[in-house]
């Protein structure tokens, strides 16, 4: 009541301003609480949704478990049935029929996938304008995928490449020049070949530096990885050390195609072992193929 | 040490800021642990630099050694001066085959063929990129040490990176480069920057480029949500549209830092729409800079200062990785050269 | 389609403005401001770079009690962009449901003329026109609180006072200028 009437001293116009900032202050905090409240609220909601989502995608789960288990039974009872009478019981036959339905129709889509690679299974999607098309080409190797290289490309009355993600050493432009024009599958299976097999010959060498850490060492190796130097020690008491050159002049190939092997002592070269290993270098990824030879005890 | 060589030291240990100098120096491996214990890297440069001198003196270094100590510096600290870039054209069978060595060895033999007073230094790098040092004199001369041409090259991909170097000695580069790398020709791709590893990420592609993909992100992950439940945005998918076709243009995330774009217009005026009864050609240059031109030019696109779509001009510049450009006209009867589609 | 004022029923105790921003920048720091300033009334903010506005939203908008036109006086495509704008908005509007907001006007380096036309067009247009300051907090809220006074009487809230009969007192004088006067 004081501080009213000091106020009011001052003005009403003052006081009623006071007035307002106060309420004003106090329904932002009023405010604050709510929506901190209605947050609360959405999160919890949220959580029945997720658990819900949870408990389908169980059940979707344990349905696939027993239908492959069903599977496996009707497999066994197949072999069966060929002997024995065809004529089963009348509820097992409708099972029986809506299992093989579900069967069929998971080779279908398997099969359609399968298709889809094989017609090239690149992911292409149009461009806004409709007059281009992006076409992403994915690189993998021993069932692992590694990098996804793009292109769009221009449907002109000439088919041109607009933009791409392709490093400069892939010899884009000469397989363009060769395939672009007259057969797109054709441009687009050799560059997936071209990325395939340096994607592969990139793994190749980051694999042998993770696995066969401290027996083999990369001595020298370039961007486009084709030429790659290798060290390793022979498992003989004096460990000489041996170079392995792999060369790989087929650019569209992750094996490749001329193994040197030198080493200060020069017979070992020629010994039968070193000459299997040579051929074996020449059919495996090299990090198998090393592996393999420190297997047999070749190197240390 | 002769003269020149302690000339060039001081010189180089001048260049280099201070907080970098033990570093480089302890990269520099011609000083033994005791003697790089002694220099006291908290002294005054000069005082540092004489110490340092007569070490020198001490270990009997040469030149070569000094060259080498600026390569060191070069190539932690690339972004130095303006760097260009030369396409490697018409490659041969063996292009895609050579090693280092041999270049290096190849490389050497042909300038030193081609011009008697030089003095080459090369270094392989950790990412594969080869660094050249030349020192260029002429017939009566000793080479400069002072003002070096520096070339970067990744083998098997065609581009090569010059710093520094002048008119008069160009040809003699491009014959020595052309046959050690076995390719049939250089040409310019006018592009240049400051910043070495923007130009080799630009090119190379090394930059994150941005396509359409069939499933596209989540809404919520590309945009911030609304920081209250009673804002509406009326164009949420335009600006959406928008910073898409900006990401498509220039890239997402880092973009290479480049600091211009030159385009030079060379036209003629016209009346009516026929060309003009004077005949000198109309010239105008356009030059943008900015410290980082692709970010500015990506941020006018997607908060709309530039309507979208982005015109071929600026997009061409990460797509056909260049940043100078000669507009004519294209016409024919209208200009004499032919007209660069871009 | 131009923007209705009276084609929707109003919802109970909300008011809805519509602020348009050519540049997005000032907009979203106003809109915060707003929608923390008032409590008594459920406002809703719209924000929109220009008019017309994409028609996919036509259902869920709410009828649309004031429209903003932020105009930025240091580049003239804001106040073109403005002017462009006023075009796909309903004569209905123009009775006390519009009002500008100018920012940057104390800058002495501006042309002065963008000011005067800009005047004109709020003074035939009979709206207000407020000046802001954009770069401080205090601005910020400051011009908040001044939309929020035009768009509670705009919505109705307020009783014994109707748009028209605010923006007729607070619509923008013409301005002192012999040229405006010849036109007058």
């Amino acid at each position: 009541m004081e501080d009213a009437r000091e106020c009011l001293g001052e003005g009403v116009l003052k006081h009623l301003n006071v007035l307002e900032v106060e309420a004003l202050a106090l329904s932002g905090r009023q405010q604050l609480c709510l929506q901190q409240q209605s947050r609360v609220d959405d999160l919890r909601i949220m959580v029945e949704k997720l658990r819900a989502h949870r408990d389908m995608l169980k059940a979707r789960a344990k349905t696939n478990m027993s239908l492959q288990h069903l599977k496996a039974v009707a497999d066994q009872r197949n072999v069966d049935c060929n002997e024995d009478d065809i004529n089963a019981g009348g509820s097992s036959r409708t099972a029986q029929s809506q299992l093989s339905f579900l069967v069929a129709r998971r080779t279908q889509v398997k099969d359609l996938l399968q298709a889809h690679h094989f017609i090239g299974g690149y992911d292409v999607t149009e461009t806004g304008r409709g007059k281009g098309v992006y076409i992403s080409i994915a690189t993998a190797f021993e069932g692992l995928y590694l990098e996804t290289y793009n292109l769009e490309l221009d449907l002109g009355h000439v088919v041109q490449i607009c933009r791409h993600n392709i490093p400069p050493f892939i010899p884009l432009e000469k397989l363009a020049q060769v395939h672009l024009q007259t057969d797109l599958m054709d441009f687009l299976s050799a560059l997936s070949d071209h990325l395939n097999a340096f994607a592969g010959r990139r793994q190749q060498v980051c694999l042998i530096q993770e696995v066969l850490l401290g027996s083999v060492e990369v001595m020298e190796s370039n961007v486009l990885f084709n030429t790659i130097v290798l060290m390793c020690k022979d498992a003989g008491e004096n460990g000489r050390a041996i170079l392995c050159t792999l060369e790989y002049s087929d650019l569209s190939r992750y094996l490749p195609t001329k193994v040197t092997i030198e080493s200060e002592d020069q017979d070992l070269p020629s010994t039968p072992w070193w000459k299997e290993s040579q051929s074996l270098l020449l059919c495996t990824p090299a990090h198998k193929a090393f592996q393999a030879l420190k297997m047999k005890g070749l190197i240390a | 040490m002769d003269d020149s060589a302690k000339q060039v030291l001081r010189k180089i240990i001048r260049r280099i800021p201070s907080n970098k100098l033990q570093n480089i120096l302890s990269k520099w491996e011609h000083l033994s642990k005791k003697q790089f214990r002694s220099l006291e890297f908290t002294q005054a440069k000069w005082l540092l630099c004489d110490n340092l001198l007569s070490l020198c003196e001490e270990n009997d270094l040469s030149m070569k050694h000094v060259t080498e100590l600026e390569m060191i510096y070069r190539i932690e600290n690339p972004a130095q001066g303006s760097w260009n870039v030369c396409q490697l054209i018409d490659p041969s069978e063996e292009a895609v085959t050579v090693d280092s060595l041999t270049f290096k060895d190849s490389f050497k033999a042909h300038l030193k063929h081609l011009i008697s007073h030089v003095s080459v230094k090369m270094k392989k790098h950790e990412d594969n990129a080869i660094w050249i040092r030349i020192a260029w004199g002429d017939n009566f001369t000793q080479p400069n040490h002072l003002n070096p041409t520096y070339v970067v090259h990744h083998l098997q991909t065609p581009y090569v990176f010059v710093s520094g170097l002048t008119a008069k000695h160009k040809p003699f580069l491009h014959q020595a480069l052309i046959p050690s790398t076995h390719y049939g020709g250089l040409k310019d791709v006018h592009l240049s920057g400051r910043c070495l590893t923007a130009l080799r990420d630009l090119l190379m592609r090394q930059y994150k480029q941005a396509f359409p993909v069939k499933h596209p992100r989540l809404l919520q992950e590309k945009s911030p949500v609304p920081s209250h439940p009673n804002i509406e945005t009326e164009h949420a998918k335009h600006t959406e549209k928008r910073l898409q076709m900006a990401a498509e243009a220039f890239g997402e995330g880092i973009l290479p830092k480049l600091e211009t774009a030159v385009y030079k217009l060379e036209t003629r005026f016209r009346e009516n729409g026929m060309p003009g009864r004077r005949e000198e050609p109309f010239r105008g240059v356009v030059k943008f800079s900015s410290s980082n031109l692709l970010e500015s030019l990506k941020n006018c696109v997607s908060s709309g200062m530039a309507s979208a779509p982005v015109t071929p001009l600026l997009s061409s510049i990460t797509q056909k990785g260049r940043n100078y450009f000669v507009i004519t006209d294209k016409g024919p009867g209208v200009s004499h050269t032919q007209g660069r589609k871009i | 389609m131009s923007l209705k004022p009276f084609n929707k029923l109003p919802e109970l105790n909300t008011a809805n403005v519509l602020l348009v921003e050519n540049e997005e920048r000032f907009q979203k720091k106003l809109a915060d401001a707003i929608v923390l300033l008032e409590n008594n009334v459920n406002v809703i903010v719209r924000l929109a770079r220009s008019l017309p506005l994409p028609l996919e939203n036509a259902e869920s908008r709410p009828r649309i009690d004031l429209v903003v036109f932020i105009v930025h006086l240091n580049s003239e495509q804001s106040l073109l962009s403005a002017e462009t704008s006023l075009k796909h908005l309903d004569s209905g509007y123009f009775l006390g449901k519009v009002c500008f907001l100018v920012t940057g006007a104390r800058c002495g380096t501006l042309p002065y003329e963008r000011l005067t036309s800009l005047k004109k067009m709020a003074a035939t247009l009979n709206s207000p026109l407020l000046m802001t300051e954009d770069k401080t907090a205090e601005g910020v809220n400051t011009a908040a609180q001044r939309v929020l006074a035009v768009l509670r009487v705009a919505a109705g809230l307020v009783p014994m006072a109707t748009g028209l009969y605010l923006s007729s007192l607070t619509r923008c004088t013409v301005p002192n200028d012999p040229d405006w006067q010849n036109q007058d």
